[in-house]
């Protein structure tokens, strides 16, 4: 196994010891999973929504060139600037030029996976720009110098406690202004205004931009997103290549699916629209009164151009809903930080080996039993399954499995291919079996398969396969 | 509906053929006794599901042509007693061997004629099933690659509300994987424990006696950990079960 | 020599030449099945308002610039707010809204944002005590309990926004089913101002322990007067 596999297992079974965790894991996933199902049961279009939301997003990949062609020339045609980072690297210097080159010392963020992806905090620190996540969930991260266990719900690994504790050790809160959660968001929103009106940047993700117009859809419940795009001067938002549409049907065939698939909601409280930045008139009175000065859009690709010509191309129409989490067992088992990466959960699975190599997180796509659930949720109907196979045949074909599976798998296929020696083979085994069986039972198995008997008995093999004791009543063969 | 064959192919399955050939036995019974005449193939092995789950593509595709000649000397419909490797012949054949010009071809036309054993009980047949006067409380575990990939829902817990009537159980969080997923439990042993651990939890909330599925791989898996529990709750596939109801 | 951006659409092409996208059934780009006949104003009032309801919103139905003013005063008061930042009264489109609201003792802080990065900084600061907003909306969305606000001339972003109370005067006529006939009705209305924002109820988070709680960042309490 790999250094990265490795790491992988010790962190699953940290996470599996950590009872307070695994109460949060499932009391969360079941909150928004449940929300899905509601929302989706309710709508009496279902499925033509699941439908026509990944008719927008696949007509968009599939002419990705063209739409984000056409997208560039809108954003400039109303002001905006587009800047194209072909690495992480590029992406943190395109935004740390931006602000250094505007005396910036304070930015503001609204949650963005992407930014995580590239790792722009620690660059803009490095810079002399103090950035202040804004999402409360982020936000609590921040503070704790900690990581995002859910592409949604950021703190479900923290209790109430961790977050009145943090407050008051952080940013000296006294025991009143923690007293309970009302208090505690209260407190929030004091300490996060001041930073919003200070800032002289505003960070932001983008959940989807719209080819045609130009414009770029940020959704959120808190309204962070749009106070760090409407107060501060300059705004900037990272986004992935990929997520874009081409028209504005297609942003509400997509809407239409998005909050409800994320938390079961009919639509996020603030779905927020920004085509270029405020506009001016020919005399203030015809010009917005505000609104940033400056829009810069940051085009991130990062290995998404790659991956949209590999097998895995499909994930490039994921809308980062976290649907799929939420209805993962083995996520549910295990959270989000034991996946060690920025996206966790099936859709990571694939992301993450699609953007950083299969060599180091192959591993992930072995951590599922295929069970389906995910597809089943995805508002755009990703067959998660499928681009999970396709990462483990390419684990196989780089010979990352594990050497007792590379010796057996081949071995199985070679008895499975002739009848007669895969008969004798399971006699064979049957009559092994059958010295350590007890009642029925095996209660240790050998090597690797241990694992099974770790936790529950192995069935013996039947002394008479059905094979056997069939053909031999009926008196041979068809 | 699918017209009503007079004879078929039972491909029983490796963990059927090795490890639970009564459940094999079991199904041939209760075809037989629905008047449908039952060939079983001398040389048939296993329909390469493991090595395909594993990422072992070429190992996958030799044996899926393997099982493809011995269930395609015949034309007629195949059963299979087990939800994963059904959905194995009827949706990857056809996308593993999509590029084989010969086998391509053949694996659609086998796609087309392969059943899982309840949803062909119950959606070419039409079985007509007596109730059991009494039994053991069942509840109904939904294997899911034959829930999810091949949307077998009704078939079976129509087959089983048929046979153990009011003896049914509702099994809380029926739906979700019982953490088996083949190599998946060895590979990722803790994770599929802990899954197992919930699917043990809830059998025990529904008071159920048998958990009845249409896998014997959820089974093997189930019963391996309620009997490592020392739970009086058994395991039964849903064929057996059927056949129980036939001894008069 | 090529540009980062002439590499990646150039990188972009390849992967699409050698694309194993899935097959995709063709059909219209957008959007289910259009409802029929659009249900009565009355009928939309009341989906509109059992949906901003149930998210913790307020409806209140007034008619003529009286009426509102009294609204907005009472809830103004309820919520001890002086003063307040809003839309122009044409934007609003209740004439005669600001006066009555002066009238009745409320004042107005009108703001123009500069561009100078110091001078901003102090003028949004000065903003920041202010205890309501008010102002108009481009449509109502019955769907979702969905206000539609328009940035530009007169209509500012801030309103909605910065305090922590926002009330929109919104003409019953500019009731819609949902956001995809709103969409169908008027295609160029996304990109219609440098912002256009779908507001349902009043900002929110269960960050914390899965716990719901009002008025993170935006505002607390969302008052919707519909003017018949």
């Amino acid at each position: 196994m790999t250094e990265g596999a490795l790491a992988f297992h010790r962190r699953i079974d940290a996470a599996l010891a950590d009872a307070g965790l695994r109460a949060a894991l499932a009391l969360t996933t079941a909150r928004l999973a449940g929300g899905r199902a509601g929302a989706f049961g309710a709508l009496p279009d279902a499925e033509p929504s699941r439908d026509a939301a990944r008719r927008a997003r696949a007509a968009a990949v599939a002419r990705l060139d063209t739409h984000l062609e056409q997208f560039e020339r809108a954003v400039t045609a109303h002001g905006g600037s587009v800047h194209w980072a072909e690495t992480a690297a590029d992406a943190r210097r395109i935004v740390t030029t931006i602000a250094r080159e505007r005396g910036i010392r304070l930015a503001v963020k609204s949650k963005s996976m992407a930014t995580e992806e590239v790792e722009l905090n620690a660059a803009l620190e490095q810079a002399g720009v103090r950035v202040v996540e804004t999402d409360l969930g982020e936000f609590v991260v921040q503070l704790g110098d900690d990581r995002p266990s859910h592409i949604i719900t950021p703190i479900i690994h923290r209790s109430r406690q961790d977050v009145a504790a943090l407050f008051r050790e952080k940013l000296g809160a006294t025991p009143e202004e923690v007293a309970d959660i009302p208090a505690m968001t209260a407190f929030a929103r004091r300490t996060l205004r001041t930073e919003f009106l200070q800032a002289g940047m505003g960070i932001s993700g983008v959940n989807l931009a719209v080819a045609d117009t130009g414009s770029i859809c940020i959704v959120t419940n808190e309204g962070n997103g749009r106070l760090t795009t409407s107060v501060p001067r300059v705004h900037v938002a990272l986004m992935g290549l990929e997520r874009i549409v081409a028209t504005a049907a297609d942003l509400t065939a997509v809407l239409r699916v998005l909050a409800r698939s994320a938390t079961g909601q009919v639509s996020s409280v603030y779905t927020n629209i920004v085509t270029g930045p405020r506009r001016r008139g020919s005399v203030a009175a015809e010009g917005d009164a505000d609104g940033p000065d400056e829009l810069h859009i940051v085009i991130l690709d990062n290995g998404r151009s790659r991956m949209l010509g590999s097998d895995l191309a499909e994930i490039l129409y994921c809308v980062r809903c976290g649907a799929c989490l939420n209805v993962c067992p083995v996520y549910r088992a295990i959270g989000g930080h034991a996946y060690g990466g920025v996206y966790p959960g099936p859709v990571g699975s694939v992301v993450m080996p699609g953007l950083h190599g299969v060599d180091a997180w192959a591993e992930l796509a072995q951590a599922s039993s295929l069970c389906g659930a995910c597809r089943d949720a995805c508002p755009v109907k990703i067959d998660l399954p499928r681009l999970l196979l396709a990462v483990r045949q390419q684990a196989a074909a780089r010979r990352l499995s594990p050497l007792w599976l590379r010796a057996a798998l081949p071995l199985y296929a070679a008895v499975a291919t002739r009848p007669r020696v895969y008969r004798w083979a399971g006699r064979a085994a049957a009559r092994l079996a059958a010295l350590v069986q007890h009642d029925g039972w095996i209660r240790r198995l050998p090597g690797p398969l241990a694992a099974w008997t770790d936790s529950r008995d192995f069935p013996v093999p039947a002394a008479r396969s059905f094979l056997e004791a069939h053909l031999a009543r009926k008196g041979g063969a068809r | 509906m699918t017209p009503r064959p007079a004879r078929v192919q039972l491909f029983v399955t490796c963990l059927v053929d090795r490890f639970f050939p009564a459940a094999g036995h079991a199904a041939v019974q209760v075809l037989e006794r629905l008047g449908v005449e039952v060939a079983v193939p001398a040389d048939q092995t296993c329909c390469g599901q493991p090595a395909f789950n594993g990422g072992f593509a070429e190992e996958a595709t030799a044996m899926a042509r393997a099982t493809i000649d011995v269930l395609s000397r015949s034309d007629d419909p195949v059963v299979v007693p087990s939800g994963s490797c059904a959905d194995m012949i009827v949706n990857h054949y056809p996308e593993l061997l999509a590029g084989d010009p010969v086998y391509g071809p053949k694996a659609k036309a086998l796609a087309a004629r392969t059943f899982e054993f309840s949803r062909f009980l119950v959606d070419v047949l039409g079985a007509d099933l007596r109730t059991a006067p009494d039994g053991p409380t069942v509840a109904y575990h939904a294997s899911c690659h034959g829930l999810r990939g091949l949307g077998l829902s009704e078939a079976p817990r129509r087959l089983l509300r048929a046979v153990a009537g009011d003896r049914c159980a509702d099994l809380p969080d029926a739906e979700t994987c019982c953490g088996f997923g083949g190599l998946f439990a060895v590979k990722m042993g803790a994770v599929s424990a802990a899954m197992l651990e919930a699917k043990l939890d809830a059998i025990e909330r529904s008071g159920a006696d048998l958990v009845a599925a249409t896998d014997v791989s959820c089974l093997m898996h189930i019963g391996g950990g309620l009997h490592r529990r020392g739970s009086r709750a058994r395991t039964r596939h849903i064929t057996e079960i059927i056949a129980d109801t036939l001894h008069d | 020599m090529t540009s980062p951006r002439d590499r990646i659409l150039g990188s972009i092409r390849d992967s699409l030449l050698r694309a194993q996208l899935p097959a995709e059934h063709h059909g219209p780009a957008a959007g289910p099945e259009i409802p029929v006949a659009t249900p009565a104003t009355e009928a939309l009032a009341a989906q509109f308002s059992a949906a901003l309801t149930a998210l913790a919103g307020h409806v209140h139905r007034a008619s003529g610039a009286a009426g509102a003013a009294d609204i907005i005063v009472g809830i103004a008061r309820e919520n001890r707010a002086a003063a307040f930042i809003s839309w122009d009264e044409a934007a609003i489109e209740c004439p005669g809204l600001l006066a009555a609201l002066a009238a009745r003792g409320l004042s107005r802080v009108t703001y123009d944002v500069s561009s100078d990065a110091g001078r901003r900084l102090s003028e949004v600061d000065a903003l920041a005590g202010i205890g309501l907003g008010i102002t108009g909306a481009h449509a109502a969305l019955a769907e979702n309990g969905g206000l539609v606000l328009v940035s530009g001339p007169g209509r500012g972003r801030l309103p909605s926004i910065l305090p922590p109370v926002h009330v929109a005067v919104v003409a019953e006529r500019r009731l819609r089913p949902s956001l995809a006939d709103l969409v169908r009705e008027e295609p160029r209305l996304l990109a219609g101002g440098s912002n256009v924002v779908i507001v349902a109820g009043p900002s929110r988070t269960a960050d914390i322990e899965m716990t719901l709680t009002h008025g993170v960042h935006g505002p607390k309490h969302l008052h919707v007067v519909l003017m018949a």
